[in-house]
């Protein structure tokens, strides 16, 4: 193999671990949780399939505590308590979102990947949840095992 | 020419930036005197977003009901996630992002089933997200929304001070 070609197929490998460094095994698609228990809220935290920031995966934090990583087509039902919750992501700028949570309520938190100087950017916002059960509806459960940082 | 071309840098950078507040009804600023009426509050959620012009308290049977509810909603980003990846401009700080955010806050003063006197107020928030600014984030713009509505309604209520004495009689 010539030099230059050796060159291109290792720069292609790099390129295919960096893409792929980002996806995980998702579980079965979007399913509706029936039963939430009686003192808590109900918020999914979803990620629709996009190209922009594909390879691109975060945490989702409530206080220091995580509650998912967040890959690209993945959603999490959290069972949160009522109250002022704040849910965060960080890679090199940060995002944070507050809930009013009640219980018995549901909630959808919708997180994106935006452009960003080294490394795409988090962004979280919540949505409607006629908007929200839509664009759901293509996400695949993440898995807890797929977490990179457990919550304690 | 080289002064043309850092002004005009300078206002490129600076175009992706800022967060704008507008809040309705615009109100005059009184100077803070006190005003404050007691009854049974209904409201659920944090009391510091409470105008601190109501407080709880008074004889529960002669007492108004006031009720406080706000509500936030939040805007869709109007700039698709794939434009600035091939917007050369978002390399000299145009926006990459936006951030929209609309806050009511409307309080309720009612006796005998009655409502006597209703306040509310609107805070609009518009921010735009660069490359190099990507300035407060959802919750911080909330928090400061939900204070600017709860002074808008102290305000309010101030100017209305005469008005209310006498209704609560």
């Amino acid at each position: 193999m010539s030099v230059p070609l050796r060159k291109l197929v290792f720069s292609l490998s790099l390129l295919l671990v960096a893409l792929l460094s980002g996806c995980a095994s998702l579980g079965p698609v979007y399913q509706k949780v029936e039963t939430v228990p009686a003192d808590r809220g109900l918020v999914y935290i979803y990620r629709p399939s996009s190209f922009v920031g594909g390879g691109v995966s975060y945490d989702v934090k409530v206080g220091e505590t995580p509650v998912t990583t967040l890959y690209n087509g993945g959603y999490y039902p959290y069972l949160s308590a009522p109250g002022e919750v704040e849910f965060w992501a960080k890679t090199e700028s940060r995002s944070a979102v507050t809930l009013d949570v009640k219980a018995g309520e549901t909630y959808f938190l919708k997180g994106t990947v935006g452009v960003g100087l080294l490394v795409g950017r988090p962004h979280l916002t919540v949505v409607p949840n006629e908007t929200g059960a839509g664009e759901i509806a293509g996400c695949k459960l993440i898995p807890e095992k797929q977490m990179t940082a457990k919550a304690e | 020419m080289n002064k043309l071309i850092c002004i005009i840098g300078t206002l490129l950078l600076l175009s992706g930036c800022g967060t704008t507040y507008h809040v309705v009804p615009e109100v005059i600023h009184l100077p803070s005197t006190d005003c404050t009426i007691a009854g049974i509050l209904e409201y659920e959620g944090n009391h510091d977003y409470l105008p601190r012009t109501i407080r709880e308290g008074g004889d529960r049977g002669s007492m108004p009901v006031i009720r406080y509810a706000y509500h936030v909603g939040y805007g869709k980003d109007s700039i698709p996630e794939i434009f600035p990846l091939f917007n050369p401009l978002s390399l000299v700080g145009f926006p990459v992002g936006s951030d929209s955010l609309v806050i009511v806050g409307a309080l309720d003063i009612v006796k005998a089933g009655e409502t006597l006197k209703q306040y509310s107020a609107t805070c609009v928030i518009d921010k735009n997200r660069s490359l190099f600014y990507e300035g407060d984030t959802f919750s911080e713009l909330r928090k400061k929304g939900l204070f600017m509505v709860r002074e808008n309604i102290e305000t309010q209520m101030i100017s209305d001070r005469e008005f209310l004495s006498q209704l609560l009689q």
